[in-house]
């Protein structure tokens, strides 16, 4: 019995603290949405901690709906620590707001327990609800800012298209029980082992696209934009970085697990998805003048570059993978921290060229700024190179280099906002200046900028970090 | 004519293209579209429940699933709908309409 | 400045320890630093090979380096940008001890590379300068004409004999001499193809003919300069290649051969340039030119021990020359040219007495046929030039005997344009402005301190090292150079190089002449006596020539306004131009390869490359960019249509390859 407990510990603690913290401020007299947000971080840590606190436990509970190994344990480290941070980073804005609730954060842990439903998943059903927890939280999430507009159209956006993705899922959901027999994954991958049938390839492809909705894969791309503009900046944000992260693992969990010996036919749709991606997600920015649409661009982009490790469907592809999402993730924390900073005195500002001159005015937001431009462009020595290396080099070897030339030229298209956002910092007039950002931000943004680039490359950081996503990586295989 | 498996699946899949066609022909109300939704929901239910009642009892295979499975989705579907109309109704105080060509307020 | 000056001095005085613990103690040594490339087969290390030859090359690089940095202290006085001098002049020095030291060709690449950069940021250092940018530019890519050569040399090396390291790649010549490689549609002899690629590099350092042009160019950078760089060092790492190179060179008798004539005509030819050359500098510049040419016939009859003495003693006496005009321009508020000078020598006396030393040396004046050795640097090593070339005449190389009386000839002239710039330059009336007379000046001390060092050298460096580096005399070389009796090479050092290389008596002392000239045909160590004094006789002739042209009468004055009436005839006017080879390279090279240039910018690059590549892509994707935000409509249905139409697109794709 405690075996099992200890082994959904993490899920356990995240469901019992978010209810516990919704009955508290339903009912409280006064607001507790600071307290509720500071309690909701030590949750988020506790849940990113205490896989390791119980000794990294390995098995399966609930009768196999969830499964729990090396890859979920990383994978709930790197969920919690980063809605940790994007629950840090939205304190001031809602402060200054005036949208400080404590629902947001019993949101943000509800949506975390979804996540880690999602990666921990053995079984559709269990995959369908995680899904459904994390979206259902996130649509409310995006609409957050009730009085405005913006805010509620991207809600609704995101619902409506959200909705219909999940309907997809499901059908290949129903699709793959009805031709295999069953939903669990190992069952499955038996079935598929033994020749697949047109059903279950039609199945999966439904599976891959409602999936690829949730990552802003191209052509399931298109709330992305409109979602990361009007929702609150720090809700976009966290969208960025944690739930793109766990569906992208959740895809690598199918396709190495219950579709593994097909790799053919899905490496084709996974190989469709990449390119429409990142030339998308490149081309798409050039254009744009908002901050936050041009990071949904750049993370359509560079969801296809994940996606070009995971189409060579190894081991090292899949390892590539949580490399370059875990260097992306850390990356979009900081560059939103940075966003999150761009605030003058009538309130906050998003556009690009609101940065002119930043050098001048406030140079350390300038410096870290640039240092993230660079990571994510993918230029040595900052991570975001190695993301990349790792990302293509596993595609490279499965005999894929057309596809990563491709990547390549879309990388430096890509290059070409990411410079102008530079070239604007550094090279243009200033017009206005930002107020001080509060501490918190400061502090996320240092310490994003510090492991993109000299921390994350200590050897005695670097090597250890590297065996422990190569073991998360095989215990899918 | 016994009604067999793939008649419940043509019903099913009508219904879904009925649900998907219903969200982008429909350019009057949003309300049409989060019906379209349920109705899509209903043909994965219909799918489940068909597959379910139809699988033979092989070892593995789980007829009871496909039911709990709807079961699930029906729940789900209550939440889901329930979220979406409260967003919608922040959408309507905010807009004043909710006329699906109205909302376009972001593009580009 | 105080940093890069004292490191240099303690690294010069290094040097010559070295030189004299490797060429008297044959302490060599070839440490390896560290492995630089590892590709495949390619395999190269940073490495440092110190044998005579390099430890020469050191003390030559390392003494005058010091010297002119000593010297720029005070030439460079009044320039605003020194710390950019002298850290030019420092990347120079490293180049260039990477290049000597080097142990394989690849490091060798390197420095030969760097000390190009170098001596191209020098030449402009004066980046105002229209003509300084020009003549940067002109020494850059007429030294690339030659490193293209150098660079197939290097690559045709390492294709024949499977590596780049000296000791290897000499090792491996006998067994490959008979090699053949086909070159530009035709077959060569593999080492013959080595030694001339090689070889066209060394002409492009050095600035032999055809590809010299830059050399006098190059006197647009500032005098110290000049002095190191374009004098005593770099101009002479094509005969270091060569000698370094030796081995396969002495298995390559075409190549060789053809560099005989080749040095010998450079010889020649721009001694002739330097008779009528009115900028004291560019006479210099033409006066190395042509001890190059020296040098180069030396060391294709395999004389490669006089070419190396000679290189070692011009360093001293040609930078002494150079610092010496660089004194006489400080003086002169930066005027060089000599038709504006004359009668200085009261105002300037050590520099005078420096460059009279300078030019003893270079001239060549000694007493020969003696066994006390007594006379200017110039002359032994000089001599020995002379007189290789003269043996490898007598054994019947055709290029031999052409060049020692190419030899014979340009001393006259070496002789006759040196004086005439002694006599234009401080004797005689001043020609100039008055004002800028009456401020003439001596040099300050830490100018004339190196003049001082350097004419010791200028005295003394022929009369001290003859016995090493000629003689045999503690077996100086130890095997660095295949001319001496080294065990391995005697046996393709052919005998008459013996006799050269020692001067030894035995072989050509057996025939006893008679008659009124008897004492003129009788041998000395193997050579008639004529021989010996034949150079002593033109060089004094030279001096005779241009003393009755410049000194007596009117002198210099004269001789200007007799050209600037006539105009000069059409000879002073063909060698005023420098044999019009500028205006012929104009032409031809210079406008057909702006006129390819054109082609391949408006068409090949604006059209082709540009409007497909980058311009191409940009305008390509600006133009998706527009399309894909046109596609973002904001509407849901747009939204979910698409969305579903990828689902469509992505079920028919696989099922269209499966096939199911």
């Amino acid at each position: 019995m405690l075996q099992t407990i200890s082994l959904f510990a993490p899920q356990l603690v995240l469901a019992f603290f978010a209810s516990q913290l919704l009955s508290t401020g339903a009912f409280a007299k006064k607001d507790i949405s600071v307290g509720v947000r500071y309690f909701a971080v030590g949750v988020l840590v506790l849940y990113a901690l205490i896989g390791f606190v119980l000794g990294q436990p390995t098995g399966t509970a609930f009768k196999g709906a969830l499964i729990v190994d090396s890859y979920s344990h990383y994978m709930n480290f790197f969920l919690g620590m980063s809605a940790a941070a994007a629950l840090m980073f939205s304190k001031s804005f809602f402060q200054t707001e005036k949208l400080d609730r404590f629902e947001f954060s019993v949101l943000v842990l509800y949506c975390t327990l979804g996540m880690s439903i999602m990666v921990s998943s053995n079984t559709l059903l269990s995959l369908y609800i995680g899904i459904e927890m994390q979206s259902l939280a996130l649509y409310v999430m995006a609409a957050f800012n009730r009085d405005s507009l913006r805010a509620s159209e991207a809600g609704l956006k995101y619902f409506v298209l959200g909705a219909i993705s999940s309907g997809l899922l499901l059908y290949g959901a129903s699709l793959i029980y009805g031709f295999t027999g069953s939903l669990e994954f190992t069952h499955i991958a038996q079935v598929v082992s033994e020749g697949a049938t047109p059903g279950i390839i039609a199945g999966m492809v439904f599976l891959l696209c409602g999936l690829a909705f949730k990552i802003s894969a191209a052509p399931f791309h298109m709330w992305t934009p409109d979602v990361y503009e009007g929702s609150p900046t720090p809700v976009t944000g966290f969208f960025a970085g944690a739930p793109k992260f766990a569906a992208m693992a959740l895809i690598a969990r199918l396709l190495v697990g219950p579709f593994g010996d097909i790799t053919t036919q899905w490496q084709q749709v996974i190989i469709v998805l990449a390119v429409l991606s990142m030339f998308v997600g490149a081309i798409g920015a050039l254009t744009q003048t908002n901050i936050k649409r041009l990071m949904a661009y750049s993370s359509i982009a560079n969801m296809g570059y994940a996606l070009v490790a995971l189409s060579a469907g190894t081991q090292a592809g899949v390892k590539g993978m949580l490399i370059f999402m875990s260097i992306y993730t850390i990356t979009v924390i900081g560059i939103f921290a940075c966003i999150l900073q761009m605030r003058i005195r009538n309130g906050m500002v998003e556009q690009i060229s609101d940065l002119a001159g930043l050098s001048k005015t406030n140079r350390g937001l300038a410096i870290v700024l640039t240092m993230f431009m660079f990571s994510v462009m993918g230029i040595p020595p900052l991570l975001g190179f190695f993301g990349k290396f790792f990302a293509f080099i596993p595609a490279m070897e499965a005999g894929l280099t057309w596809l990563v030339v491709l990547a390549l030229v879309a990388s430096v298209i890509g290059a070409f906002y990411y410079l102008r956002l530079v070239k604007i910092m550094w090279g243009d007039e200033n017009e206005n200046e930002f107020v001080q950002a509060p501490k918190t931000l400061r502090g996320l943004a240092v310490i994003t900028a510090l492991l993109v680039f000299p921390l994350l490359l200590l050897p005695m950081i670097s090597i250890p970090a590297q065996s422990w996503i190569s073991q998360a990586a095989a215990s899918l295989f | 004519m016994a009604i067999g498996l793939s008649h419940y699946l043509a019903v099913a899949a009508i219904l879904f293209t009925v649900g998907v066609f219903g969200i982008f022909v429909n350019r009057k109300n949003v309300i049409i579209i989060l019906m379209c939704v349920e109705l899509i929901l209903l043909a994965v239910n219909i799918n489940f429940v068909a597959f379910s009642t139809h699988m033979a009892d092989l070892p593995g295979n789980n007829p009871m699933a496909g039911q709990i499975f709807a079961l699930f989705i029906l729940t789900v579907a209550a939440a889901e709908a329930a979220v979406g109309l409260a967003i919608l109704v922040v959408y309507f105080r905010n807009r004043g309409n909710i006329a699906v060509e109205n909302i376009d307020l972001m593009k580009g | 400045m105080v940093v890069t000056t004292g490191l240099l001095f303690l690294s010069a005085i290094l040097s010559w320890v070295a030189l004299y613990k490797v060429g008297i103690g044959h302490e060599e040594a070839d440490i390896k630093v560290l492995r630089w490339m590892d590709v495949g087969d390619m395999k190269a290390d940073w490495a440092f090979k110190i044998d005579t030859l390099t430890a020469v090359m050191l003390v030559v690089v390392n003494s005058v380096s010091a010297l002119v940095h000593l010297y720029s202290w005070g030439y460079m006085s009044d320039d605003e940008f020194k710390p950019r001098f002298f850290s030019y002049l420092s990347l120079f020095t490293f180049a260039m001890l990477m290049l000597v030291t080097s142990n394989n060709f690849i490091q060798l690449f390197f420095g030969w590379e760097g000390v190009g950069l170098a001596s191209y940021l020098l030449i402009g250092y004066y980046f105002k300068k229209d003509t300084a940018n020009a003549a940067s530019i002109k020494a850059f890519v007429t030294n690339r004409v030659g490193d293209v050569g150098l660079a197939l040399g290097v690559m045709t090396v390492f294709l024949v004999f499977g590596s780049v390291n000296f000791d290897v790649v000499f090792n491996a010549i006998a067994e490959n001499s008979d090699r053949r490689l086909p070159f530009l549609g035709m077959e060569f002899n593999a080492i013959e193809l080595i030694a001339a690629l090689l070889f066209i590099g060394a002409m492009g350092k050095s600035a032999q003919f055809v590809l010299h042009v830059w050399l006098p160019d190059a006197m647009e950078g500032p005098t110290p300069v000049s002095a190191l760089i374009h004098a005593a060092t770099m101009v002479t790492a094509g005969v270091f290649l060569v000698c370094r190179a030796s081995s396969i060179y002495e298995a390559a008798p075409i190549t060789s051969g053809f560099i005989t004539a080749m040095g010998a005509f450079t010889a020649l030819f721009a001694a002739t340039v330097a008779l009528v050359q009115n900028d004291i500098k560019r006479v210099i510049a033409y006066s190395t030119c042509s001890q190059l040419g020296y040098m180069f016939f030396a060391a294709g009859v395999g004389a490669y021990s006089a070419a190396m003495f000679h290189l070692f003693t011009h360093a001293f006496f040609k930078a002494l020359l150079f610092l010496c005009a660089g004194s006489v321009i400080h003086a002169l508020h930066h005027e060089q040219d000599m038709r504006k000078m004359g009668g200085i020598r009261k105002k300037v006396p050590i520099t005078y007495a420096a460059m009279i030393v300078g030019t003893l040396a270079i001239t060549g004046i000694g007493i020969p046929a003696i066994e006390a050795k007594i006379g200017f640097a110039g002359f032994f090593s000089k001599d020995a030039i002379i007189e290789a070339a003269y043996s490898a005449g007598i054994a019947g190389s055709g290029s031999g005997s052409f060049a020692f009386w190419v030899g014979i000839t340009a001393a006259l002239m070496t002789s006759f344009y040196s004086w005439r710039l002694i006599f234009m330059t401080f004797h005689g009336d001043y020609r100039g402005d008055k004002h800028t007379f009456d401020h003439a000046h001596e040099s300050p001390k830490v100018m004339l301190v190196p003049l001082a060092l350097l004419s010791l050298g200028a005295i003394l460096a022929g009369a001290v090292f003859y016995k090493y580096f000629m003689g045999n005399a503690g077996d100086f070389w130890h095997g660095a150079l295949p001319s001496k009796y080294g065990a391995g090479h005697a046996a393709i050092a052919p005998d008459y190089l013996m006799a050269a290389a020692e001067g030894s008596a035995d072989g050509y002392d057996t025939v006893k002449h008679t008659g009124p000239f008897a004492f003129l045909f009788n041998t000395f160590h193997g050579y008639p006596r004529w021989v010996l004094f034949l150079p002593l006789i033109v060089s004094l002739s030279g001096l005779f020539i241009a003393f009755m042209m410049y000194m007596r009468g009117e002198g210099a004055a004269k001789h200007i306004r007799t050209v600037e009436e006539t105009g000069g005839g059409p000879l002073y006017n063909f060698l005023l131009n420098k044999w019009y080879i500028d205006e012929l390279y104009d032409v031809t090279i210079v406008k057909g390869a702006r006129k390819l240039g054109d082609i391949f910018w408006k068409i090949g690059d604006v059209k082709i490359i540009d409007g497909l590549g980058p311009n191409g892509v940009a305008a390509f994707a600006a133009g998706s960019a527009k399309r894909l935000s046109k596609i973002q409509s904001g509407f849901l249905y747009h939204y979910a249509f698409v969305m579903l139409i990828g689902v469509a697109a992505i079920i028919a794709l696989v099922f269209r390859t499966v096939g199911g």
